[in-house]
């Protein structure tokens, strides 16, 4: 600090010498000095703190306490430090501190590298080389650490910021995605189903109006914008922004039941029918308000059928009278035989627990004939928009053209009525369930008389080719090991709704009604003969004699079917006679 | 020959009296095409159809009152389809706030020799044209846009001239009398073919 006081003498020289010449910048030819313009306040101070040479400085600072190195060197660089910083004192209040700060952290510095270059001579000290490590590694290390440290603090607390900032955007443009998500949703519901506004509501529409459907169910649904959710929580991963309300009562699954069974005695604990299926299983990437307006459409067309099924049960005039029970309708096809038809309806799962124990029952479902509903009830939705053909001339009312054409053409009641007949739903399911049953039957019989009749064989070739009503097979009646002797009897049986007609291969027909007993008695009598034919075939075979051959004898006891038939055959030598006599019931011999 | 008697009671078509409910106005030929699209947005999904019709339009004169008028008409687009005779009553009069013009109304399909018949009993043809365009219906309403052509030669329809530079829009519904909502139904369908036409409950007579 002496030494400030002291260099103060010269400063005040060198002060007075700046302030008051000017230094010439340019001497013209003429002789005129254009001076450089005197530096103001803050140039000069920032000219002069270019000029601080820091190290230079203390160093001139250390040299006194220490005056024993480098005399010569520090006296030179003496003079220009001392010049800078006395230049630099007047002025300088507010750099004061910065420089107090920089001085003892210089001087601390020069101690240390005093101390450093007095080892290094190692004529008055000298450093334990064991303790000279720690000390001089240490240091620098505890510098970095907490440099380090520093350092990271501040990244981490920019990173912290960084992070806010980006979760409070993500958090609002989440906000707004659910906003664009709710149109991008109605939108995408838009393009799958009918929507209208009306007031402020959307409303959109379920039925089957515009495919034909003359039922008269409103079947609108509403849709909601869902907005209960909470912006804190997480969202489910199953939310949607968008949902539908149906009508209560399309709300659950439905299906129609169809199924045949023998006659119940009492008819009393009927139109309970119970039966529910698992709700179906979300398919990926459907949206829960297409699989809940799915639902509720399928519900809205089971009921259609079932309206439309029973509107038909109670209108239809047949001989035994179908019943309408609840939510069922009964109908004997055959005698001792009922079809149910039955709308399944859940509502809610409590229901369909309550139900369960009905799921024991052994599963009856006629699933053709339920599939065929819906395909019936289809047709019969195309045909109501078919029917509006444009009237031709212009002029005229809407009415078939059939009809308008009954009046110039002359028609009389019977074509009229004709035209106007069309064939229910319920009467075409009821014959598709009596083939079903006709042909279920036939093939138990003929698989039964297979099973229980060793020889002849029975076999049937079921065609694949068939109809809703009609449906043919192909029946052989064989005898094995002797096919090559004896032709096999071939039948064509083809199933109808009501009766079987039976082709033989000689072009005979025989229609059996739709009698389980009919087609058995047939098939026995038409094995038996094979048999008498294969004795006949045999026997000419072996060289046997026929003696006589009669399909038709008129001995023994009367049979259902036919007549029996009998064969006496002789052997070659005529020393033996075999007389073979066929029954529908059994052959003796 | 004597002309028969002729009646100036309301003729009913047997049982059910039903009426037309009918809806007039125009749309000029450039504009025809945006009416056609707007009807085919706003109607029933059914292939547009054109059609193709002559109109004779009868007259049975009696000694005093108003002439009787039946009008036939048939397709020239579907030869073999029935001719159709058509009788239609004056307008009813009265209730102002119905939105449509009523009046009693009786279609008859007819055999092809129906002109014949009609000559046989004494009416004369007064009149007859050619009525081409589209047809569309939506429910109950028809919807019926033609363009009318004066016959030039009579009975030759191939030699037609056009009436005018517009197409004829009939908004129509039959309804046995009394149903007076398809006159809303008819008034918010009116609404929204507008402005491209704005049908009207025109009374015939007013204009004669």
């Amino acid at each position: 600090m002496n030494e400030n006081s002291m260099s103060g003498v010269p400063a005040v020289r060198v002060s007075i010498e700046s302030s008051c010449e000017r230094q010439v910048q340019e001497v013209s030819l003429d002789g005129v000095e254009t001076y450089v313009p005197p530096l103001s306040m803050s140039q000069n101070l920032a000219k002069l703190a270019q000029r601080i040479d820091f190290g230079q400085g203390s160093d001139s600072d250390e040299e006194d306490p220490n005056g024993q190195s480098r005399v010569s060197d520090w006296s030179k660089q003496d003079l220009e430090g001392e010049e800078g910083l006395v230049k630099f004192q007047p002025c300088s209040w507010p750099w004061d501190s910065v420089r107090n700060h920089l001085r003892s952290a210089l001087t601390e510095m020069c101690v240390l590298h005093d101390m450093l270059s007095v080892i290094k001579e190692k004529k008055y000290m000298a450093l334990d080389p064991v303790s000279q490590d720690p000390i001089v590694v240490k240091t620098p290390q505890v510098f970095q650490l907490i440099s380090k440290k520093k350092s990271l603090a501040t990244a981490g607390q920019l990173l912290l910021r960084g992070a806010e900032k980006l979760s409070k955007s993500v958090a609002e443009s989440q906000e707004q995605w659910r906003q664009r998500d709710f149109n991008a949703e109605l939108l995408h519901l838009r393009s799958q189903w009918k929507l209208r506004k009306v007031g402020d509501k959307i409303l959109g529409d379920l039925s089957y109006r515009s495919a034909g459907s003359l039922f008269t169910h409103h079947g609108t649904f509403e849709v909601i914008k869902n907005t209960d959710i909470d912006l804190d929580k997480k969202i489910p991963d199953d939310y949607c922004p968008l949902n539908v309300q149906i009508p209560s009562d399309l709300e659950g699954s439905a299906y129609i039941k169809v199924s045949i069974q023998k006659q119940s005695a009492d008819i009393g604990d009927l139109g309970t029918v119970n039966l529910f299926r698992k709700p179906p299983k979300a398919k990926p990437g459907s949206q829960v308000w297409h699989l809940k307006l799915e639902a509720a459409q399928n519900v809205l067309l089971c009921k259609e059928i079932f309206a439309q099924l029973s509107r038909e049960a109670v209108q239809i005039k047949s001989h035994i009278p179908h019943i309408v029970v609840k939510n069922q309708i009964i109908s004997q096809p055959f005698p001792g035989l009922q079809l149910s038809i039955s709308l399944c309806h859940s509502t809610t799962d409590k229901k369909n627990q309550r139900a369960s124990p009905d799921k024991t029952k052994p599963d009856d479902h006629l699933y053709v004939l339920e599939h065929n509903l819906h395909q019936l009830i289809r047709e019969f939705h195309k045909q109501t928009l078919s029917s509006s053909v444009m009237p031709h001339p212009a002029s005229a009312p809407f009415v078939p053209k059939r009809l308008r054409m009954a009046g110039p053409m002359a028609y009389d009641k019977s074509e009229i009525s004709s035209l106007q007949h069309s064939e229910g739903l319920l009467e075409k399911i009821v014959k598709q369930a009596k083939h079903i049953f006709l042909r279920s039957r036939t093939a138990r019989t003929i698989d039964s008389l297979a099973s229980r009749i060793e020889d002849p064989q029975i076999q049937a070739h079921w065609s694949n080719i068939n109809d809703v009503y009609e449906s043919s097979v192909k029946v052989l009646i064989t005898s094995q090991g002797y096919e090559q002797i004896c032709k096999s009897i071939q039948l064509q049986l083809n199933i109808g709704v009501e009766q079987i007609r039976v082709v033989h291969r000689d072009g005979r027909v025989i229609t059996l009604s739709h009698q389980e007993q009919e087609l058995q008695d047939f098939l026995l009598s038409q094995m038996s003969q094979h048999q008498v034919h294969a004795v006949q075939q045999l026997a000419k075979v072996m060289g046997w004699h026929v003696l006589s051959f009669s399909n038709h004898v008129g001995l023994g006891a009367i049979e259902s079917i036919g007549n029996a038939s009998a064969i006496t055959v002789a052997s070659p030598n005529g020393a033996y006679a075999i007389s073979v006599q066929r029954g529908n019931i059994d052959s003796k011999q | 020959m004597e002309a028969p008697p002729v009646t100036v009671m309301p003729v009913t078509g047997g049982t059910i009296n039903m009426m037309e409910y009918l809806l007039q106005g125009s749309v000029l030929d450039q504009s025809l095409d945006s009416l056609l699209h707007r009807l085919r947005g706003l109607c029933d999904n059914i292939e547009p159809e054109t059609f193709a019709d002559h109109e004779l339009v009868y007259l049975l004169k009696g000694q005093q009152g108003n002439p009787f008028i039946l009008r036939a008409r048939r397709s020239l687009a579907h030869p073999t389809a029935p001719w159709h005779l058509r009788y239609l009553g004056q307008p009813e009069v009265g209730d102002k706030s119905r939105h449509a013009l009523v009046r009693n109304c009786v279609d008859v399909a007819a055999s092809h020799s129906l002109p014949d018949f009609l000559n046989e009993m004494g009416f004369r043809m007064d009149h007859e044209f050619v009525a081409k365009g589209h047809i569309f219906r939506k429910g109950a309403l028809k919807v019926v846009v033609s363009k009318l052509s004066r016959v030039l030669v009579p009975g030759n329809t191939d030699n037609t001239e056009p009436l005018s530079l517009s197409y004829l829009v009939e908004l129509s519904v039959l309804a046995p009398a009394g149903q007076d909502t398809v006159s809303e139904d008819m008034r918010s369908f009116a609404e929204q073919l507008k402005p491209l036409v704005h049908l009207e409950k025109i009374d015939p007579k007013r204009l004669m």
